[in-house]
């Protein structure tokens, strides 16, 4: 299971002054404002449907009751009359306790249906052989000091870095399909996905391309403690071209992971264990991790995706190669 | 027979078709307007303005009479009926003008004549024995509505007058019998009482001004009485009998019947859509109750006929007209983010002395619709502008849902308050709460405050009082 870039889950209540000075003025009614307070709606969730895209009551109304959750942010372009038009399959005759959905909650499962239902997915696997990664983050960290700008950078953060830099080179997997056109970003924005106790969330690494392991690596730490205590900003959630999934710290072998729109890629990652593998005739062992890439092909071509993995899967095998 | 060829055609130039063809020719249209009486329609030649007209007349009339209240000696004072009427002409002949000019800079076709729908997309106009024949493309039916009237109580123009004779009295009767309590009864009962004429107003609902809240009803009839009109409510009229020079009213109040002789009867008892001779027979164009059946685009059941205004229904006010019939010109031209009219935003205004005006929830209906409400209230007597002008009687009420503060209604009774409701309907349509009227800077000293004060009283923080 994957999430959505767009789901919110700082309080409701940030930003509901008509104060200018901050720079993530909400347009919406007084009126608005005060309903997303006593509803419990996300405001920043929100498309306004007044004049000028103002959030007006009824958005606030449309939103609280779940049925006619517009598109929010990002460049998803589809028309969205969303929610499932399954009828909810009740219990009879059981005992059971309701759990009152959040808003957060309502959201993914909108998200995810859509982007389940819409998208054409598919996927490709490979495996990873990180011997020489974890021997090169053992030497990293052992070389971090307290005193300077102390640092003990993951796997993960490895992953993100080779990502971006795969990115750089394939510029084809960070797009979005739109009706008229396959927008390519400039930039290189990695969703993370961060789980919390309303939900999951996927703070952004912006421009990873450009940052070294070190600045990944605290960057995330930051973004995954905020997203947890339900403090990310909108602008630390929304957008990003390619996201990442990690459930390697629960010992998951391998997984897939749902599309989240309007990206066009997930990585879906597993944990690096030990594994026989069988090199020039001879049975061994590795360190193996399986990562697979889960692509909309209206967007990204299975050849294109397998090009891409292929460059992921040298600089992950080959963490050298990241200093190019 | 000349044959036209027009993008839209709107049958009647009321505040709803004139405002219409103006928008439509913004927008591109290539427009006819098509009127059988004079342009400006109802509104401006027989309603709203020439109405203002002569009520201007007996505020002026009013002031001086009591000019000695404000230290000044006026001696002889008199009126001349004549002249009164004739200003009111002269103001409605002006905008009818008006009207006009703003058609023919908006490069609009005036035809004159009845027009009538001919078959699909096509109109024939006639005037005596003029006549066009048009192919529209969008046709919108704005005709507006007439003076319902009771069968054996027809206005006969002698004795018992529509509102058209009220408005033109050649001289004044002794005394007069107004039918029905809403806008146009109690209007004209200001007017004709302020001159001297003995009025008794007779209203078969409980109470006057039924489509106002109950309290500013109340106070209202106090208001009325007090300065001598008479009221007769929960009464209804049984029949009228004609006489030479008067008239014999036999009214029933809970079945005790009594007479009143009077010089004239005013029937003020509501309107109908104008929705005959349109040759809507052959349509599919529905019609309920007198008015003509419209989506919230004022789309008919006729593909390509819109109806908009009077003939749709109530509220029976010019200015919805007019927003009704913009909101469907911009729909047939494809404009986005246009929303439908919110009914609840429209506000309405009686020209009475003194003045009522109000928008949006009675108390009593918005406690019906299931609110918990929130009731402010601030009296006149504890403004100082309204002290100073000599206006003491009135009240604002304001009401408030009182789990959102969304502000539901607003309900004056006073001096200049149609001039003020507007601050509220701006309010309202911004969705304001509680917050942003309590901190609105109003001027001092003005009778706006009042309308800060109200909004206080309702979360129990009135300053003044």
């Amino acid at each position: 299971m994957n999430l959505p870039s767009s789901l919110g889950t700082e309080s409701a209540e940030t930003d509901l002054s008509t104060n200018t000075t901050n720079a993530q003025r909400i347009f919406a009614s007084p009126l608005a404002k005060r309903l997303a307070k006593n509803t419990g709606v996300n405001i920043h969730q929100i498309k306004g449907t007044g004049p000028h895209g103002r959030i007006v009551k009824r958005d606030i109304e449309a939103a609280s009751t779940g049925n006619v959750y517009k598109e929010t942010v990002g460049l998803s372009q589809k028309s969205s009359n969303v929610t499932s038009t399954l009828p909810a399959m009740l219990p009879t005759g059981r005992s059971y306790t309701e759990i009152p959905n959040s808003n957060t909650r309502k959201i993914i499962a909108e998200r995810l249906t859509e982007s389940s239902r819409d998208i054409p997915a598919y996927m490709i696997t490979v495996d990873c052989v990180i011997d020489r990664l974890m021997e090169m983050r053992l030497d990293l960290n052992g070389r971090s000091k307290e005193d300077q700008q102390a640092y003990k950078i993951s796997v993960n953060d490895f992953i993100i870095r080779a990502i971006a830099l795969a990115m750089r080179k394939v510029p084809r997997i960070n797009t979005s399909w739109t009706e008229n056109a396959i927008l390519q970003y400039d930039n290189i924005d990695i969703s993370v996905a961060v789980s919390t106790s309303d939900g999951l969330i996927t703070p952004i690494i912006r421009n990873a391309d450009q940052k070294g392991l070190a600045e990944i690596s605290a960057e995330m730490k930051q973004l995954a403690l905020r997203a947890r205590d339900n403090k990310l900003l909108p602008e630390e959630f929304q957008g990003g071209g390619f996201t990442i999934s990690n459930l390697g710290m629960y010992g998951v072998k391998e997984f897939t992971s749902i599309i989240n729109p309007p990206q066009s890629c997930i990585l879906s990652v597993g944990v690096g264990e030990q594994r026989p593998i069988v090199i020039e005739g001879a049975l061994g062992i590795s360190n193996i991790m399986t990562c697979t890439l889960t692509s909309d092909p209206r967007t990204v071509d299975g050849a294109l995706a397998a090009e891409f993995m292929k460059v992921f899967k040298s600089m992950v095998e080959d963490p050298l190669t990241m200093l190019l | 027979m000349a044959k036209l060829n027009y993008d839209v055609a709107i049958i009647g130039s009321g505040p709803g078709g004139y405002v219409t063809a103006i928008r439509a020719a913004q927008l591109g249209f290539k427009t006819a307007i098509i009127e059988r009486e004079k342009l400006g329609g109802i509104c401006l030649n027989w309603g709203c303005i020439p109405t203002k007209a002569l009520l201007r007349s007996t505020e002026i009339y009013r002031h001086i009479k009591n000019a000695s209240a404000y230290g000044i000696k006026v001696k002889g004072v008199e009126f001349d009926i004549k002249k009164i009427v004739g200003r009111s002409r002269d103001v409605a002949a002006q905008l009818s003008q008006g009207v006009n000019y703003l058609l023919k800079k908006n490069k609009i076709d005036i035809l004159i004549g009845h027009g009538k729908l001919a078959g699909k997309g096509r109109i024939i106009v006639k005037e005596n024995i003029k006549e066009y024949d048009l192919v529209a493309k969008h046709i919108i039916l704005a005709t507006g509505a007439r003076a319902r009237t009771l069968p054996g109580m027809e206005p006969d123009g002698k004795l018992i007058w529509s509102y058209k004779e009220a408005m033109v009295p050649n001289k004044l009767p002794g005394s007069m019998l107004i039918v029905g309590s809403g806008a146009i009864g109690t209007e004209f009962a200001s007017f004709y009482h302020t001159l001297g004429v003995d009025v008794t107003v007779v209203e078969v609902l409980p109470r006057i001004l039924p489509v106002e809240d109950e309290e500013i009803s109340t106070l209202a009839k106090q208001l009325f009485e007090k300065d001598g009109i008479k009221i007769m409510t929960s009464t209804s009229v049984v029949s009228l009998k004609k006489g030479q020079k008067n008239i014999t009213a036999t009214v029933e109040n809970d079945n005790n019947s009594s007479e009143v002789v009077v010089d004239r009867v005013v029937m003020a008892i509501g309107i109908k859509g104008n929705s005959e001779q349109l040759g809507l027979e052959n349509t599919k164009i529905k019609i309920e109750k007198d008015h003509v059946v419209i989506n919230e685009w004022c789309e008919t059941g006729e593909p390509g006929v819109y109806a908009i205004g009077d003939l749709t229904g109530p509220p029976w006010l010019a200015h919805k007209a007019s927003h009704e019939g913009i909101i469907c010109i911009e729909k047939i031209a494809g404009k986005e983010h246009i929303k439908p009219l919110n009914k609840r935003y429209i506000p309405g205004c009686t020209y009475c002395h003194p003045q009522i005006a109000s928008v949006g929830m009675t108390e009593r209906s918005a406690k019906k619709d299931g609110y918990e409400v929130r009731v402010g209230k601030f009296s006149f007597q504890g403004n100082g502008k309204a002290l100073a002008l000599g206006e003491p009687e009135g009240l604002i009420k304001t009401i408030f849902d009182a789990k959102t503060g969304e502000m539901l209604g607003a309900h004056m009774i006073g001096v200049e308050v149609t001039e003020l409701i507007h601050g509220y309907a701006i309010g309202m349509s911004l969705e304001t709460t509680e917050i942003e009227l309590i901190e609105t800077v109003f001027p001092h000293p003005t009778l706006s405050e009042m309308m800060h004060e109200s909004v206080l009283n309702a979360y129990e923080r009135t300053i003044h009082f």
